[in-house]
Parts: structure tokens; C-alpha cells; sequence
């Protein structure tokens, strides 16, 4: 059981690793929430194989006795997924309004949008229509 | 301290940004809140502070759950002076952006960020095993990505992305070492882990099997986050697109949390057994290529703010180099340079926002002349400046002193790079106290559309900030000793944890029983 989610970690890391060194902010976020769900994978891995040498499975970790599943790994990854699904509702949005203010979702193109030394320095504009 | 006091330092915040978002509307309201909440955690936090001068660790179990079972907070030197200049520097860049904020950005939330940000920066100070940590960081990092954007203008849209992929990564990669952690010892609060680690190097046991693998992987999240060698691209690219209070309050707190997790983590736990072959000579060598290459891009840099932003860079080397000696009297450097740091480069900060003010540009091209019209902006800035290099009086001095006599013995060339970076810090410093404050200016007519009216009359609270950051800038140098003993403890409890550890977790129920979570 444990190879087999050793498998799917390396599998699901390798896609989001190619995903990320792509030049398009789309693919880059897609590769970042993947990397996530890899990460969370390994977690559960941590909590050790569910079935044990005798072929049976451990328990729930609330009720019974004996072999209990160790809980604290999934509630890490409770967390986890929490926090990823914030973060993903966060980047998803600034895709949006990034390709709204500047016309653009390429790596590239947004490099040029900043000239180092000039351009106006105190933005006060662009405000009001954050959002909207 | 067996009652829960501790976690005043995260609810106040927390409660204050919930009351902010009802208050979102009424601005006076908001900002008379902020500075209460921040304030009152300032007294708390001294009051603290001077209860463990002689090195004891305050210790609030939540819930009266024991402490590998339950979350444990910890107020010990180290996490006790930092989280004091961070509200001092938090207390500055709040009074400064009264002044200098748009109104239009205070409706958007800046109030509420500002105080989320402060929950997650005083969580990683305070909590005492790996997953709060992460949770910490997390909260810190959802408020910057919010405070970075805010506004919402075109040219921080395109730089925002940098800061934020990096972020997640270092942010996975952290929770899965986490993960492998609890693999490994079945347990993440860090006295257990210590202990753990501690008896199995000491039983020649030896460590498990990928711990080196993990520890790097630490470093690695650990560093993106503190900005260290190869990691800190991300950094001169955002921090002068957001506005001034919000740019200030970032080099001085979201750097040092990541410098604060390494110092809290690899001296106790990461960095020990064979661990600490492989750990410390990457230390050594982004240390050196961090503060080298930081003061170089300053050197070549032409805007203000961009210089600063390197500097941030080039600073956190110097923390790089006391954290990497991984002695008492360095830790103890390393710890008082980045109270010090915090402190001068948020003032340098503000001091580059009122210059945009008064000039409409921070192109060294084309400001000048400005110590004649604003005599107290140049004093201060002139101040925070020297502090940062590092001259005699002043709180950069004895930071440097520190480190370099420390760092001389073992790495003597580590410390001829750190006194040559300073040497090329004067030269960048200088270089903008020249052309923007000595010089005449370069164009003659004023800049059109710069904020001159606006800027002479309602720039009372940017003073005040800049006022308080360099005041307490001037008490750190003066008064170094004090707050170096302070730091010399935190060095010695770094060194030798075993008060922490007895504080924190004097049971050590899972260390006793031996018990690991699965493996695999």
C-alpha cells in the first residue's frame, strides 16, 4: 500500500514539476495546487501502511481496540487542504485580475510590464475597479 | 506559567482583525483599534520580556494538554526579542501609514491584513512544535499575499505571481518534511523532537535514515522564505511595487521569520548529528554569496527602493553568517542583528516613502537636494543609514562586531566578506544620501503631479513612525548591552537546550516510551 502511494506521490509531483516550468501563469497554478495534493499524499503515507502483516486492516482510530490507525496525520492534512484551498481561491483570483490589468498570463510578457528604473513610482490609481 | 495567557499575543490580533472587517467603513475607528491591539501587545511583550531577562522560558500549554500531546506556546529569549521589534516595527509602519495610505486601500481591507499578518508573525514566534509553525507561516503568508496586491495596481499584478509560486513551493515543501518528521519520530513539537534526536545521537543510535534529506529540505523552505542565497529573487522584484507602510513592514517581518525558523529549528533539532555536516557549510556559503551579491546589486542599483530591497538581501547574510557558526556568541550575533535590522530597515523604508513624497521619484537620477527641505526626514535618514553599515555608535556596529570577531577563528574568510559588504554598504548608502538628500536636484522646476501640496500638510503621522523607529533604532546601539544579554541568553538556551526542553516538556511521555508514529 505504501509503494503504491509512493508511486502516485512521485507520479503527481513530476506532473506538477512540468507544469510549473511552463511560461503560462494558468499552467504554473495548476502545477502549484498539484504539488499540494502530492504533499498531502505523503502525509497520509506517514501514517504507515492500513493493512498490516496479517492482511488485516487497522481500525478507525475512535472506536475499537487493538491496531488503531495513527489519526494525527490526517488531521495535518485536514489542515492542509484547508489552507491549500485558500491559497488556490487566492491565486486563482489574482490570475484573473492580473490578466485584466495587464492583458497577459505569460511569464515573459509580465516581465516587461516592469521597467526597472523609471515608470511612475506613488500608483494611486487603480483602485476602484479592484474587483469589479 | 501554567495559565494561557501566552496566546493573548495571537488573539488580540485576531480579535482586532475580525472587529476591523465589521468596522471596515468607519477608518477612525479602525486605526484607534489597530493601534490598541498593537500597542497593548507591545506592553505585554516588554512585560514578558523583563520577566525572563535571566533566561527563563515562559511556557502556556493550551487547554492544560501537555506538551507533546497538546499546543504548546513558548516565550523564551529568542522568540521574546523578536517578537518585540516586530510590534515595534509593526507599531512604526501603522503610525507612518496614517499619513501616507490611500483611503481607497483602507476600505480594501488594509486594516484587517495588517493584523492577520501580526497573528501569523507572532504564531511562528511563539509556538512551539513544526505544524504550528507551518500554520504560522501560512497565516503570515495569506495576509502578505493580500497586503502585496493591495491596490491592485498594473505593475504589482505583474510581479505578485513571483512571490507567490515561490511561496507555495517552499510552503509544500515544508509541510512535507513536516510530514516525513512525524514519520520518522512520531511526534512535532520540537523539545520532544530534541530530546528524541538528542538520546538517539548521544546512545549511538544513530539518526533515522533520510533526516539529512529532511533537514535540507527544511533549510530549503526555510530559506526561500528568509530570502538566503539562491532563493531571494523574489524579493527586489516585489517589495517596491507595493505601497511604502506595506513594503516597510515586510523587510522588517517576513524575512526574519524565516531566519527566526532556522535559528529556532537547526541549533535543537536539524542541525545535529551528521546532520550538522551537511547543514552547516550551505549555511556558510549562501551566507557569503547572500550578503556579497545583495550589496552588489545595491551598489549598481539606481532607485531607492530597489537599493533597500537588496539590502534586505544582503542583511539576512549576516544572520546567514551568525545562525551558520552555530556557537553562543554567535546566535547571540545573529540574533541582535536582526533586532537591530528589522528595526533600522523599516525606518529606511519610510524615509524612502516621504522622499517619494517630496520628490514624486526615488530615481537617484533624478531627486536631490532634499536635507534642505526637510531637514528632520534627512536627519533620520542619515541615522537608520549609518546603522545599517555599522558605525561606531550606532546599533549596526555591535551586531558586525559580534559576528566578525566570533566568525574570525573558524571562517576568517566569511569575515573578511562581512567587512567588505559593509564597506560596500557605506559606499551604496552614501551613495544616496549624496545625490538625494546633499546634491542640488537635478531637474530644476519641480516634478508635475508630485504630491507636494498634499505631501507638506498631512505627513505628521509619517513622521511620528519614522520618529519612533529611529528613536528605538538609537536605543538599540546605545543601549546595546542590555538587549545583547538578552541575546546571549536566547544563544545559550540555542546551544544548550536542555532548560528549554525541561520547560517545555518535562514529562517527555512519548521520548520515554520510545514510540514512533508508523513508518513505513
Amino acid at each position: 500500500m505504501t509503494t503504491v502511494l509512493a508511486v502516485c506521490v512521485a507520479v503527481i509531483v513530476t506532473v506538477s514539476i512540468y507544469l510549473m516550468l511552463s511560461r503560462e501563469l494558468k499552467s504554473i497554478a495548476m502545477g502549484v495546487f498539484l504539488l499540494g495534493h502530492g504533499a498531502n499524499l505523503a502525509i497520509i503515507a506517514m501514517s504507515g501502511s492500513p493493512v498490516l502483516p496479517g492482511g488485516d486492516l487497522r481500525q478507525p482510530p475512535i472506536l475499537g481496540d487493538g491496531h488503531l490507525v495513527d489519526a494525527l496525520p490526517q488531521a495535518l492534512i485536514l489542515t492542509a487542504i484547508v489552507i491549500n484551498f485558500a491559497v488556490m481561491g487566492f491565486f486563482l483570483t489574482l490570475l484573473v485580475l492580473t490578466a485584466r490589468r495587464t492583458g497577459t498570463l505569460n511569464v515573459d510578457e509580465l516581465a516587461l510590464e516592469d521597467p526597472p528604473a523609471d515608470g511612475p513610482v506613488l500608483e494611486n490609481g487603480g483602485i476602484g475597479g479592484m474587483g469589479r | 506559567m501554567t495559565d494561557n495567557l501566552l496566546s493573548l499575543l495571537v488573539v488580540i490580533p485576531l480579535a482586532t482583525a475580525v472587529a476591523s472587517l465589521v468596522l471596515i467603513r468607519r477608518r477612525l475607528a479602525q486605526r484607534v483599534l489597530g493601534l490598541a491591539s498593537l500597542g497593548s501587545m507591545l506592553v505585554l511583550a516588554l512585560g514578558w520580556l523583563s520577566e525572563i531577562r535571566d533566561g527563563d522560558v515562559l511556557v502556556s500549554q493550551m487547554g492544560g494538554w501537555p506538551a507533546p500531546y497538546g499546543i504548546t506556546l513558548v516565550f523564551d529569549s529568542l522568540s521574546g526579542l523578536l517578537l518585540c521589534a516586530g510590534l515595534v516595527v509593526a507599531l512604526g509602519c501603522y503610525v507612518h501609514s496614517f499619513s501616507v495610505i490611500d483611503p481607497g486601500m483602507e476600505r480594501r481591507y488594509f486594516h484587517p491584513l495588517i493584523q492577520l499578518l501580526i497573528v501569523g508573525v507572532n504564531q511562528c514566534f511563539l509556538t512551539g512544535d513544526l505544524f504550528n509553525l507551518f500554520v504560522g507561516f501560512e497565516i503570515m503568508l495569506m495576509a502578505s499575499y493580500g497586503l502585496l496586491v493591495i491596490g491592485g495596481s498594473r505593475r504589482q499584478m505583474g510581479q505578485a505571481y513571483k512571490y507567490l509560486v515561490l511561496n507555495l513551493i517552499a510552503s509544500t515543501v515544508f509541510v512535507i518534511s513536516a510530514g516525513l518528521v512525524y514519520g520518522m519520530f512520531g511526534t512535532l513539537n520540537l523539545a520532544d523532537l530534541a530530546r528524541i534526536v538528542e538520546g538517539r545521537v548521544a546512545s549511538g543510535e544513530g539518526l533515522p535514515t533520510g533526516f539529512v534529506g529532511v533537514s535540507v529540505l527544511l533549510l530549503f523552505a526555510f530559506g526561500a522564505k528568509g530570502a538566503f542565497f539562491p532563493l531571494w529573487f523574489w524579493l527586489p522584484d516585489t517589495y517596491h511595487t507595493c505601497p511604502v507602510p506595506v513594503a516597510a513592514l515586510f523587510s522588517g517581518l517576513l524575512t526574519k521569520v524565516g531566519v527566526y525558523a532556522v535559528a529556532r529549528t537547526f541549533p535543537l533539532i536539524f542541525a545535529v548529528g551528521e546532520a550538522r555536516d551537511v547543514v552547516v557549510p550551505l549555511l556558510l556559503v549562501s551566507a557569503a554569496a547572500t550578503m556579497f551579491l545583495g550589496v552588489l546589486g545595491a551598489v549598481s542599483l539606481n532607485n531607492v527602493r530597489r537599493i533597500l530591497a537588496v539590502h534586505v538581501v544582503s542583511q539576512v547574510g549576516y544572520m546567514v553568517f551568525g545562525l551558520s557558526l552555530m556557537t553562543t556568541a554567535g546566535l547571540a550575533g545573529a540574533l541582535y542583528y536582526m533586532v537591530q535590522h528589522m528595526i533600522v530597515k523599516s525606518s529606511l523604508f519610510l524615509c524612502c516613502g516621504v522622499m517619494e513624497q517630496h520628490a514624486g521619484s526615488d530615481d537617484l537620477g533624478r531627486i536631490g537636494g532634499l536635507q534642505k527641505r526637510d531637514r528632520f526626514l534627512g536627519v533620520a535618514f542619515f541615522v537608520a543609514a549609518m546603522s545599517l553599515v555599522g558605525l561606531p555608535p550606532l546599533s549596526g556596529f555591535f551586531g558586525k562586531l559580534v559576528l566578525v570577531r566570533e566568525g574570525w577563528a573558524d571562517y576568517w574568510w566569511l569575515s573578511v566578506v562581512a567587512l567588505l559588504t559593509g564597506a560596500l554598504t557605506l559606499v551604496s548608502m552614501l551613495k544616496v544620501w549624496t545625490k538625494g538628500f546633499w546634491l542640488p536636484p537635478v531637474a530644476s522646476e519641480p516634478t508635475p503631479g508630485s504630491d507636494g501640496g498634499a505631501g507638506s500638510g498631512d505627513l505628521r503621522g509619517a513622521y511620528v513612525g519614522i520618529g519612533f523607529l529611529v528613536a528605538v533604532a538609537l536605543f538599540v546601539g546605545l543601549a546595546a548591552e542590555p538587549i545583547y544579554d538578552i541575546a546571549f541568553h536566547a544563544g545559550e538556551q540555542l546551544t544548550d537546550p536542555s532548560a528549554y526542553i525541561e520547560a517545555v516538556d518535562p514529562h517527555g511521555l512519548i521520548a520515554a516510551g520510545g514510540v514512533t508514529g508508523g513508518g513505513g
